[in-house]
């Protein structure tokens, strides 16, 4: 086990632990994703790699991952703040380009959300989350604008979805595969937006935990302010992750850890010093999140259907880009 | 004797049999130069793992021209190849060749098609009946194995009391779990390493593993090929996920100097294994009575339910 420098805050503490069970190899790590990485191009047919990067740490790390797999030159990375973003996610991202010196593009989200809700002069009421599918229903109707009265949630989804609209689009002008950028934790706890940052050709780091995610961060050298801040989706002012929902994600890496990895009962959980209230809550939200994590069911009626019936590769030959 | 072997660590394109024939020719003749007596390639070098309906589109039956070809660039030079084979009634196998002075001397058709946790095999594949050592031209007999063939204990035993002093196991072993823990960190090879220098130990033999490279959809293939001698001890260890042809000497000899010295495969009590086995399998069919079951459990269970059958049949019944 080597000993990691884990930045610290300005009282000396480290910002973040890193769970002992979630420890991994991080040159093993580094050496199967961008093996990965160079082989989806190549099988796909493709060169070059196009990425949002937000400030955070995931894109951050994808980014140094793309960067040593194939070239800063052959990677384009997306800034798209919304008015609302904060200015130090610009200031960490930017930095991430200077770093690695690759093709960079700014596309202000803004004009895009607002013709569509209006203009926002109070982005970012307090939401539940971006959680999809809940029977919560409809919200009320209210007589305000939407500009004021839609929840940060349908604004985040929204976001997200442009996000992704314009990195398809960037897709087409730079000639790269869009690169995913989501983490294991947050997809397991459906802390995504299903066809928003969900959507990507492939994802290099989503069998890592955050935890993970940040150990490799630390040995890949992902700037310190990336790897020190709390994580956050930046929807509105001021949101953490960790705030947001009431974990640590190093608590919240080992319970799905025991949980999904090494198969261990809630009881069993709990029997390892975890709140039984917690364990049960991350159940729930795997659980109903698992619709974010497959393709949508087609109605089975044919003799052969695609992901039931009729199952091949998808970089069989003939596939790739010519 | 001297034996120069070259494990071809490489990386199959998936479905793409004319691409990696060629690479097969080419790498035959580079081991050839290199002064190999045997170059063994991984678990369906010739058409990649992860097939799932493409699987009959690149199968061969055991007459296609093409593997003729491949046999035919093995004069003076056995090698070890695997692809799809098609039998004459249609059935898929996972299947080993070993190929020698330009001929096909001998087919393993994968036992065990491991059909859990990644693991498809079984829906795409039928497994082999046939489990068999073989005499070869290196002057010792040949026992081959396909990855998952050697997660079971009985394989490599088998092959070793049915004559064979090499046995070779052909590999495409997805990596997984990373935790830093693992020796050299990755899980996966852990594990390997461990039966392979077991199996070579109990079984006084060499091992030969090789182990694909490169990518699969979402599954990265590790390689770490490797040669094992009959006292358990690595004689070489690829690196791991670097394609290559990599060469290793072994003495031959080591293996009668092995066997003389901890004659474990003399000690084997065949007798006493076929007659447990026999036994074990008449209890599972219901044809004997199970020492292990809850007592009046039916015949062929071995838990008895809470609310008794009414009319227990076969032997539990007997027993009453």
């Amino acid at each position: 086990m080597v000993a990691l420098d884990i930045p610290r805050d300005a009282e000396g503490r480290p910002a973040f632990e890193i769970p002992v069970e979630l420890e991994i190899d991080t040159d093993v790590a580094r050496r199967v994703i961008t093996d990965f990485i160079r082989s989806q191009l190549r099988q796909a047919g493709f060169e070059r790699c196009v990425l949002g990067l937000s400030g955070g740490i995931d894109s951050a790390l994808v980014a140094y991952l793309v960067a040593d797999a194939i070239g800063a030159d052959l990677l384009l990375t997306v800034l798209m703040p919304y008015q609302t973003s904060s200015a130090a996610s610009r200031t960490d991202a930017e930095a991430v380009v200077a770093a690695l010196g690759c093709p960079s593009e700014l596309v202000e989200i803004s004009p895009m959300v607002d013709a569509y809700f209006g203009q926002a002069t109070a982005a970012g009421q307090v939401g539940a989350g971006r959680e999809e599918g809940t029977s919560a229903g409809p919200e009320a109707t209210s007589t305000a604008p939407e500009a004021t009265s839609a929840s940060a949630v349908r604004r985040g989804n929204f976001m997200a979805r442009i996000r992704m609209a314009v990195l398809y689009d960037r897709s087409v002008t730079f000639g790269g595969l869009v690169v995913g950028t989501g983490n294991k934790t947050e997809s397991l706890i459906g802390y995504t937006t299903l066809f928003g940052d969900s959507a990507s050709a492939f994802n290099p780091i989503g069998d890592l935990y955050k935890s993970q995610v940040r150990q490799l961060a630390l040995a890949m050298g992902v700037p310190t302010a990336i790897l020190a801040k709390a994580p956050s989706a930046d929807l509105w002012p001021d949101q953490t992750d960790e705030g947001e929902g009431e974990f640590s994600y190093a608590e919240l890496d080992r319970v799905l850890y025991w949980r999904i990895d090494r198969r261990r009962s809630v009881d069993e959980v709990v029997a390892r010093g975890f709140e039984r209230a917690l364990v049960e809550r991350v159940d729930g939200l795997v659980a109903r999140s698992e619709f974010k994590r497959q393709m949508p069911p087609v109605a089975k009626l044919g003799p052969r259907t695609p992901g039931v019936d009729y199952l091949y590769p998808r970089r069989r030959p003939g596939s790739a880009r010519t | 004797m001297s034996l120069r072997i070259a494990l071809a660590q490489v990386a199959p394109q998936l479905g793409a049999l004319d691409e990696n024939l060629r690479r097969h020719h080419e790498l035959l003749e580079a081991g050839r130069a290199a002064g190999a007596g045997l170059v063994v390639f991984p678990e369906l070098g010739l058409t990649g793992y992860l097939l799932q309906d493409l699987a009959s589109e690149v199968a061969m039956r055991l007459d296609d021209p093409r593997l003729a070809a491949l046999a035919g660039a093995t004069r003076d030079l056995s090698a070890v190849v695997s692809f799809v084979e098609e039998s004459g009634d249609h059935r898929l196998f996972i299947a080993a060749a070993l190929l020698e002075d330009g001929e096909l001397r001998h087919i393993h058709r994968k036992l065990f098609l491991p059909t859990y946790g990644l693991f498809d095999e079984r829906r795409f594949f039928a497994a082999g009946d046939v489990l068999r050592a073989t005499p070869s031209r290196l002057g010792v007999g040949v026992g081959i194995g396909i990855c998952e063939d050697f997660w079971h204990l009985g394989v490599p035993q088998l092959l070793a009391l049915d004559g064979a002093q090499l046995l070779i196991n052909p590999s495409s072993s997805p990596g997984r779990d990373l935790a830093a823990t693992n020796e050299v960190g990755l899980g996966t090879a852990t594990s390997w390493r461990t039966l392979m220098r077991t199996y070579a130990q109990i079984t006084t033999s060499f091992v030969v593993f090789c182990n694909r490279v490169g990518v699969d959809e979402s599954i990265s293939f590790w390689g770490g090929s490797e040669v094992i001698a009959p006292t358990g001890e690595a004689l070489f260890s690829a690196p791991l996920f670097d394609e290559g042809l990599y060469t290793v000497d072994v003495e031959l000899a080591d293996v009668r100097r092995e066997r003389i010295s901890l004659p474990l495969l003399r000690d084997e009590r065949l007798e006493l294994q076929a007659r447990e086995m026999t036994r074990i399998v008449a209890e599972r069919a219901g044809l004997a009575a199970d020492s292990t079951a809850d007592p009046g459990a039916e015949a062929g269970l071995d838990v008895l339910p809470a609310e008794p059958l009414r009319e227990p049949i076969g032997f539990a019944a007997r027993r009453r």
